[in-house]
């Protein structure tokens, strides 16, 4: 009964106008669904959970699916994520087939969408339940495999790495938290910043100028195309489409939804990873592995189905080990920090109403994506003409709001907003990785309590191998990673 | 009797011991990545001009001065009258303008009166809606 009072009006309101919003910043290259869930939080702060996570959830949605626009019609993905679209999208729209290779991308994306979260549903209480049962130990060797994992499957093994501890030292200063059983002594910084950083930096400020400012700072640098580059879309319909495209279509959208949904599961490894590593897959076990490129409707459905499978996938190891599944599920842990909800093993189970809610928003999400896109291409195609001159003064407004107002008004938070907006730019410069270091940040400190605590506890390193039979598992698992890493960088190298 | 693999941790300096660990990791990846890519760390840095061609100066470095200016004033108005969320109000307005003309190519009048409007009515929409209705703290 809790739940039928909870869905509200508001709640559906929220979410469908999270995924409208969602999709307009999607299909705006440059912009992308972390940006949107990221300047829109402060909205949520008035909203209470379960209506803050429908709009930020819808955002979600809307922002990986909104990226196929500019993809299909002008070869330029809206989102990282769409990337792969472009290559068969895009041939299709120039032979005159712009509204079929839409529609099919469309309802790729809700397949691997409704796939995703079917997993989600069956699969993230079972691995909570699982992971209750882990002690420090274990706990610090999940957030160990999370990173090795991470660096296998970033661009660069090395730089992966590199950035996710860089993201654990930065989240090491300021003081050895008493509430985590720490002695609350300050480290990595000078006395004089002990007023300001007493808790370190704090994680939105720091999300929002990753991924809200640096977005800014790098199209400013290129000359801020005004127009968005979007005011040539036009939606070709020779070829009409047909549901009957599907036809012969079953494994590649199968095998492309749990593509996804796998590489959500994985830490730090975004959508673009799963459209790629996808599409790749479905040109492989083609017949017509040449027609790939070319404007293979194969392709297309490969790419959206997987971009779409990471959704629910990213939400699986959040809301079961508190670990985020990609960028835009890290900012989600900031909503919850903010109605003073820890996420980790016992989330779902003390929360169960809020978890359910979360699955209606996120099915409500899906369908009002597939609704509206699908309905309503053309329109949004004239909406995301709005010039960027007038947009990013007003996201930059709402990055101020939502690093000022974390913290109920501290006006430090509103410069760390600048200062990782900078560090964010300069990672884009110097060939950093954003995702890995935000992981790294926000595993941080929980990983200082787990190894420090084991160590207070046991007495003895060895203990991380002996402690249990998962603790070997995990151990199994890291090597793996490590293995694969190394393997994945020689077959590069050849 | 004690084993290498021993550990005694001293509380007092309990909050050491991770940063001391992480640092050393990152010290030694990074002298990792210095080695294996040092020819392409020496070019980059060799490379002259320093700023790649099509670098839009004026529009990155206008558009991190202006935030400065932007974060100076806001905290400076809403020193000055506090607790109504005016800091941010009125920094907001000239800001979002100056972005909004920095970002423009040419300045033709319909464009800049949309602009004018835009840097009103926006920052007014989100004050009112997040400090009056929603009770939000603005500086």
């Amino acid at each position: 009964m809790d739940i039928l009072s909870d869905l509200t009006p508001l709640f559906f309101f929220l979410t469908i106008a999270g995924t409208f919003v969602g999709i307009i910043f999607g299909a705006i290259p440059g912009m992308t669904a972390t940006m949107a869930v990221a300047v829109c939080l402060p909205l949520t702060y008035s909203l209470g959970l379960i209506n803050g996570m429908a709009l930020l959830l819808g955002l979600y949605v809307g922002g990986i699916s909104g990226g196929l626009v500019p993809a299909i019609l002008l070869n330029i993905p809206g989102t990282p994520s769409s990337i792969t679209t472009t290559f068969d999208g895009y041939p299709m729209a120039q032979r005159g087939e712009g509204e079929r290779a839409l529609k099919l991308g469309i309802a790729a994306s809700l397949f691997g969408g409704m796939f995703s979260l079917l997993i989600l549903y069956l699969f993230a209480p079972a691995l909570a339940d699982f992971a209750i049962k882990f002690s420090y130990v274990e706990k610090f060797l999940i957030i160990f495999l999370a990173l090795t994992v991470m660096a296998a499957l970033s661009g660069n093994m090395l730089i992966g790495i590199f950035s996710g501890v860089l993201g654990m030292l930065i989240s090491l200063i300021g003081a050895y938290d008493v509430s985590d059983g720490g002695n609350g002594e300050y480290r990595l910084m000078f006395p004089f910043m002990e007023y300001y950083l007493d808790s370190g930096f704090s994680l939105l400020p720091v999300l929002i100028g990753l991924f809200g400012l640096s977005a800014i700072l790098i199209e400013a640098e290129q000359g801020v195309n005004e127009e968005s580059g979007l005011s040539g879309m036009e939606i070709s319909r020779s070829t009409p489409f047909r549901w009957s495209d599907f036809g012969g279509q079953f494994v590649n959208l199968f095998r492309s939804a749990s593509i996804g949904t796998f590489v959500g599961l994985l830490p730090g490894v975004g959508g673009s990873a799963a459209s790629v590593l996808s599409y790749s897959q479905a040109k492989t076990f083609s017949k017509t592995p040449d027609q790939f490129g070319k404007g293979n409707p194969s392709g297309v459905i490969a790419s959206e189905t997987a971009n779409n499978g990471l959704t629910g996938g990213a939400l699986i190891p959040l809301l079961s080990l508190g670990i985020p599944g990609d960028s835009t599920t890290a900012i989600l842990i900031g909503a919850f920090t903010l109605q003073g909800i820890q996420v980790g093993p016992l989330f779902i189970g003390q929360n169960m109403e809020t978890w359910n809610m979360m699955i209606i928003a996120m099915l409500v999400a899906n369908i009002a994506m597939f609704v509206i896109m699908f309905y309503a291409i053309r329109n949004i195609c004239k909406v995301v003409t709005v010039p960027k001159h007038l947009l990013f003064p007003v996201i930059l407004m709402m990055c101020v709001v939502g690093s000022y107002t974390i913290n109920y008004g501290i006006m430090f938070d509103v410069w760390t907003l600048l200062i990782f907006g900078l560090v964010g730019y300069l990672f884009h410069k110097i060939g950093l990785e954003v995702a890995p270091f935000i992981i790294g940040f926000i595993l941080g400190p929980s990983a200082e309590v787990y190894f420090v605590k084991s160590l207070e506890s046991y007495g003895n390193l060895t203990i991380f191998f002996t402690k249990s039979w998962i603790a070997l598992v995990l151990w199994v698992l890291i090597a793996a990673s490590i293995w694969l890493s190394v393997f994945v960088a020689r077959k590069a190298r050849v | 009797m004690l084993s290498l693999f021993d550990v005694t941790v001293n509380f007092d300096r309990s909050h050491l011991i991770f940063p001391i660990l992480v640092s050393v990791v990152l010290a030694i990846l990074g002298s990792v990545i210095l080695v294996t890519r040092r020819t392409d760390i020496g070019a980059a840095l060799a490379a002259t001009p320093r700023w790649p061609a099509g670098t839009d100066k004026a529009r990155l470095f206008g558009t991190v001065a202006l935030t400065i200016i932007y974060f100076l004033a806001m905290e400076r108005i809403g020193k000055a009258i506090p607790n109504r969320g005016f800091g941010f109000l009125f920094a907001s307005m000239p800001f979002v303008l100056a972005i909004s003309l920095l970002y423009m190519h040419g300045l033709p009048r319909r464009r800049v009166i949309i602009a004018v409007l835009n840097a009103v009515i926006a920052p007014l929409v989100v004050w009112f809606i997040l400090s009056n209705l929603f009770n939000i703290s603005l500086p």
